[in-house]
């Protein structure tokens, strides 16, 4: 931990862009997102049903079979993650679901050269 | 003081507890391809109309999804497509059900319009099911036709002999309710067959071209309450017209028709039938047997030979409201969990982990004891 309160998860390059990765840090899960401009740490647990956010994206079983290949995913240009089971979907920014009003923690996170860091 | 980081394990989606648990869950959704399920159908007359440009559905539904759902129609597909067991094996994992009890879902078959064209489909599902998941050892539950009491009683004697088949799959919708009498030789030879009758929701829906079908727009009212009300009306006409006096050890599971309705039929059904019981007698099975009422009070049967799926839950965020309708419920006797995996109402069992509503009975007798007692596995 930095003396800012600063916790490193990654390096860059570990998490692709487009995708996201989970991490527990002291107990709390946070997932992780590269929209290819920033790095965004939100809750990594649905209010809904506690889906795994940092799932979303993910390939779908037999994926050339189906419409749209993945479940759920990130929106980079809306800055939005939508949830891997029942599409919720979720601002990166404020951690807001517009439609129920919901909101889920979000943390800052930064990268300091080659490390990624989240506040909790 | 150092933060310690841990990486998440990618494939845990649920609560740890839930993978030390037993979990069944009776729907889980295969979807073959249309191209592989035809080579199963025998009858070459069917096949070669099958083939035709309108394929094996020509129907379309009215109501679908694709209005209420970003991803519109991949609403049926929002978890992937499982062709295969080896699909099924690797969907179950992550969400920490142990037996998967699939069906081949093909749910708007009975929308369809030809008999003989939907008896050709049905064949060849459950010969796609026998191949692909029940001799590779899956729980398996076949397609019977509703249209076809007759067909359907020749299905069940056929899949009856295989090896893990534990049940037949078919549709609560709003045609001919179950508990007309046209349905009893179906009902015996399930019984007969030691095989619980589950029905599903179907893609049939609210009839179009009538009022309340045309004016329902939203996919809230169409799937959250269009099935539950026609699943409320099958179970009732079964119970009110005998058929649990005459195959006592008929089970019937709802599945995606809703549960909390429980309580209002419980004791709606008693109330209205201690009160105005006379009609019973011209019932068709009564007029049959001669009896005046029916053996029991209407909620006994409700009780002892309806088991509700629990998906999609909508399970009371506040866990002492959720525990008292549970109990209203008679959950741990009658809800049985079922994840209808691949579609977009998805209910992993995470609320059996996350929520203080669950003893360990309750959260046992949902997830497998119940299903387990019905399905003889």
């Amino acid at each position: 931990m930095t003396d800012d309160n600063f916790t490193k998860v990654a390096e860059v390059g570990d998490i692709p862009e487009g995708e996201g990765e989970g991490y527990e840090i002291d107990g709390i899960e946070i997932a992780v997102f590269n929209t290819g401009d920033d790095y965004y740490a939100i809750s990594n647990r649905c209010s809904h049903q506690r889906a795994p956010l940092c799932k979303a994206g993910d390939e779908k079983i037999n994926a050339e079979d189906t419409w749209t290949g993945e479940r759920g995913g990130l929106n980079a240009e809306a800055c939005t993650v939508s949830c891997p089971w029942h599409l919720w979907e979720w601002d990166l920014e404020t951690g807001e679901h517009e439609a129920s009003g919901q909101r889920i923690g979000t943390f800052d996170c930064t990268v300091d050269g080659e490390d990624i860091l989240v506040r909790i | 003081m150092e933060s310690s980081v841990k990486r998440l394990d990618r494939d845990a989606e649920v609560p740890e507890e839930a993978f030390e648990d037993e979990i069944v869950d009776l729907d889980f959704h295969v979807n073959p391809l249309e191209d592989e399920l035809l080579t199963y159908v025998e009858d070459d007359r069917a096949l070669d109309k099958l083939t035709t440009e309108f394929g094996p559905t020509p129907v379309m539904g009215k109501w679908d999804a694709a209005y209420g759902i970003k991803e519109g129609q991949e609403g049926l597909f929002t978890q992937g497509r499982a062709k295969y067991a080896e699909d099924v094996h690797e969907a179950c994992e992550n969400i920490a059900v142990d037996e998967p009890i699939v069906n081949a879902g093909i749910n708007n078959l009975n929308l369809q319009h030809h008999p003989v064209l939907k008896n050709a489909v049905c064949q060849a599902a459950n010969d796609y099911m026998l191949d692909h998941f029940a001799d590779e050892g899956m729980y398996t539950s076949a397609m019977i036709p509703k249209w076809d009491p007759d067909y359907a009683v020749e299905e069940i004697e056929r899949m009856a002999d295989e090896d893990n088949i534990v049940a037949a799959y078919s549709w609560f919708d709003p045609k001919v309710p179950w508990g007309n009498e046209q349905f009893d030789p179906v009902f015996e030879t399930l019984v007969e067959n030691d095989m619980p009758l589950l029905l599903h929701g179907s893609l049939a829906y609210w009839p179009q071209h009538s009022y309340i079908g045309d004016d329902m727009l939203t996919w809230t009212e169409v799937l959250g309450f269009d099935w539950p009300i026609h699943a409320m009306v099958t179970v009732v006409n079964m119970i009110m017209r005998g058929v649990f006096d005459k195959y006592p050890d008929l089970n019937v599971v709802i599945q995606e028709g809703g549960h909390w309705w429980v309580p209002f039929l419980r004791y709606r059904m008693d109330e209205f039938y201690e009160m105005h019981p006379e009609d019973v007698q011209i019932t068709p099975r009564k007029m049959d047997s001669g009896e005046t009422y029916l053996e029991r009070a209407p909620s006994d049967y409700l009780r002892d030979n309806f088991y509700l799926c629990t998906q999609p839950f909508a399970l009371p965020r506040r866990a002492g409201d959720a525990e008292n309708l549970l109990d209203l419920s008679l959950a741990d006797e009658m809800f049985i969990y079922s994840s209808d995996w691949p579609h977009q109402t998805l209910d992993p069992p995470t609320w059996f982990y996350t929520s203080r509503a669950f003893d360990e009975h309750t959260r046992e007798r949902i997830l497998s004891g119940n299903a387990r007692e019905i399905l003889d596995i």
